[in-house]
């Protein structure tokens, strides 16, 4: 085949038509990404919304590596809530179901005292709201009723308990969710907020 | 009516019922079953599978003369997967609710036999506005069926309505896999059941129409023979 023959063949056509459509496309992709872009700061601020319904300040908290990992779970951040004092946990709870399965949740910690002059004390939860989550298939069947398990349970909080998703003895968790590997990981999500702040805040054990 | 309203009127008809993606032609069901566990949910992915349908059908359509025949399906695939990561990018920055919600079934709109289908059978044959047409209809039968289904799902396992609660109950089944199955045959059970019924009546109509009444045959004079 000579080469006038081959631009002139269906095969260089075929070609030169997708080369041109991915070309026009990945154009129009890259232009529309700079536009539409949510940034990291939106999206916090999404989260920030959408977890107190209107605008508050929060300041990050800076932690070590060591102080971010633990047993079942890790902080990805910790905020401090101008407004009302608070600490703002957003944390990601393992032992989800298939291979790696997690949950990754907000969570409030209501205290007393300060950091600062060393009498801050745990009180409850005020708020636990869903963030994302890895390879958890029946995420949809937790409404908010499973979270408000976590908000309603200030005694086993402050006494320095922690949530277990198959306790069938306290009765927290029914199984109406029929998801007890995602239920377990969201525990850890919680847990982990809590032995962050008992050990990180508070000085104290997990 | 004219010809042309006539010819449009026909292309919805099909979109919508004869040709109905979800009950007649059974396709997307993958997006069907997973997003339909609440009445939102559902409108959302079909609206959002009604805008893909449409921006894809006529770049296609516009496209059909310049894709050679041999690289059509690649071809396609790429206009699709353009438009559905155009839609993830509208939708996660202005309405982030649905975008979260929707998760990983957003993407999968590539995937959709629905899309591929109407781009393979319709677009690539038919003019512009005809595609644009056939876009909007088999994305609205599509968005129609969902919604029902996503009704029927929430109402029986939440005891809601497009997200408000209205009854304090809840079968914890039609939230399910499961659920969703049985919803589904039973929605395409009914939805064959009734359209066979009125396409029938359709026939009979047209039959009665078409038979000539006997007439009486005209009366022969006998010629008087002297």
């Amino acid at each position: 085949m000579t080469v006038k023959a081959f631009f002139k063949s269906t095969a260089f056509k075929s070609l030169a038509v997708l080369i041109a459509i991915v070309l026009v496309a990945g154009a129009l992709l890259a232009v529309c990404n700079d536009l539409l872009y949510v940034s990291d700061e939106e999206r916090f601020a999404r989260s920030l919304a959408k977890i107190y319904g209107s605008e508050v300040t929060a300041t990050e908290v800076e932690l070590t590596d060591e102080e971010r990992a633990y047993q079942n779970g890790s902080v990805d951040a910790v905020y401090y809530v101008e407004e009302d004092g608070n600490y703002l946990f957003h944390t990601t709870g393992t032992g989800g179901y298939g291979s790696g399965g997690t949950v990754t949740l907000w969570t409030i910690l209501t205290c007393t005292g300060s950091r600062e002059d060393g009498d801050l004390a745990l009180t409850g939860i005020e708020k636990v709201v869903y963030d994302s989550n890895s390879g958890q298939t029946l995420m949809a069947n937790f409404g908010d009723a499973f979270y408000a398990v976590f908000e309603d349970a200030d005694e086993l909080v402050a006494g320095g308990g922690n949530f277990s998703a198959t306790d069938a003895e306290d009765g927290l968790f029914n199984l109406e969710t029929g998801a007890t590997y995602t239920s377990t990981a969201a525990c850890n999500a919680v847990n982990t907020a809590l032995a962050c702040f008992r050990t990180v805040f508070m000085g104290g054990d997990a | 009516m004219n010809a042309s309203m006539k010819k449009y009127g026909k292309i919805a008809y099909d979109g919508l019922i004869t040709n109905n993606a979800t009950f007649k032609l059974v396709l997307g069901t993958c997006a069907t079953l997973g997003m339909s566990t609440s009445a939102v949910n559902s409108f959302g992915m079909g609206l959002s599978v009604t805008v893909v349908l449409l921006l894809s059908n006529v770049i296609i359509s516009l496209l059909r003369k310049a894709i050679p025949n041999a690289v059509r399906i690649p071809a396609f695939v790429v206009i699709i997967a353009t438009m559905v990561t155009l839609l993830r990018m509208v939708l996660e920055k202005y309405i982030p609710d649905l975008y979260d919600a929707m998760g990983v079934f957003l993407p999968l709109i590539v995937v959709n036999c629905v899309i591929l289908g109407r781009a393979e059978a319709f677009a690539s044959k038919q003019p512009v506005l005809d595609s644009a047409v056939d876009g909007i209809f088999t994305g609205l039968g599509l968005t129609c069926a969902l919604t029902l289904i996503g009704i029927i799902r929430e109402f029986l396992g939440s005891g809601s309505f497009f997200g408000m609660q209205v009854m304090d109950f809840k079968i914890g089944f039609f939230t399910n896999a499961a659920g969703a199955f049985f919803v589904y045959g039973i929605c395409i059970a009914l939805f064959v059941f009734f359209t066979d019924r009125v396409d029938r009546a359709k026939r009979v109509k047209k039959a009665q129409l078409l038979r000539v009444p006997a007439q009486p045959l005209p009366a022969v004079e006998e010629e008087e023979v002297n």
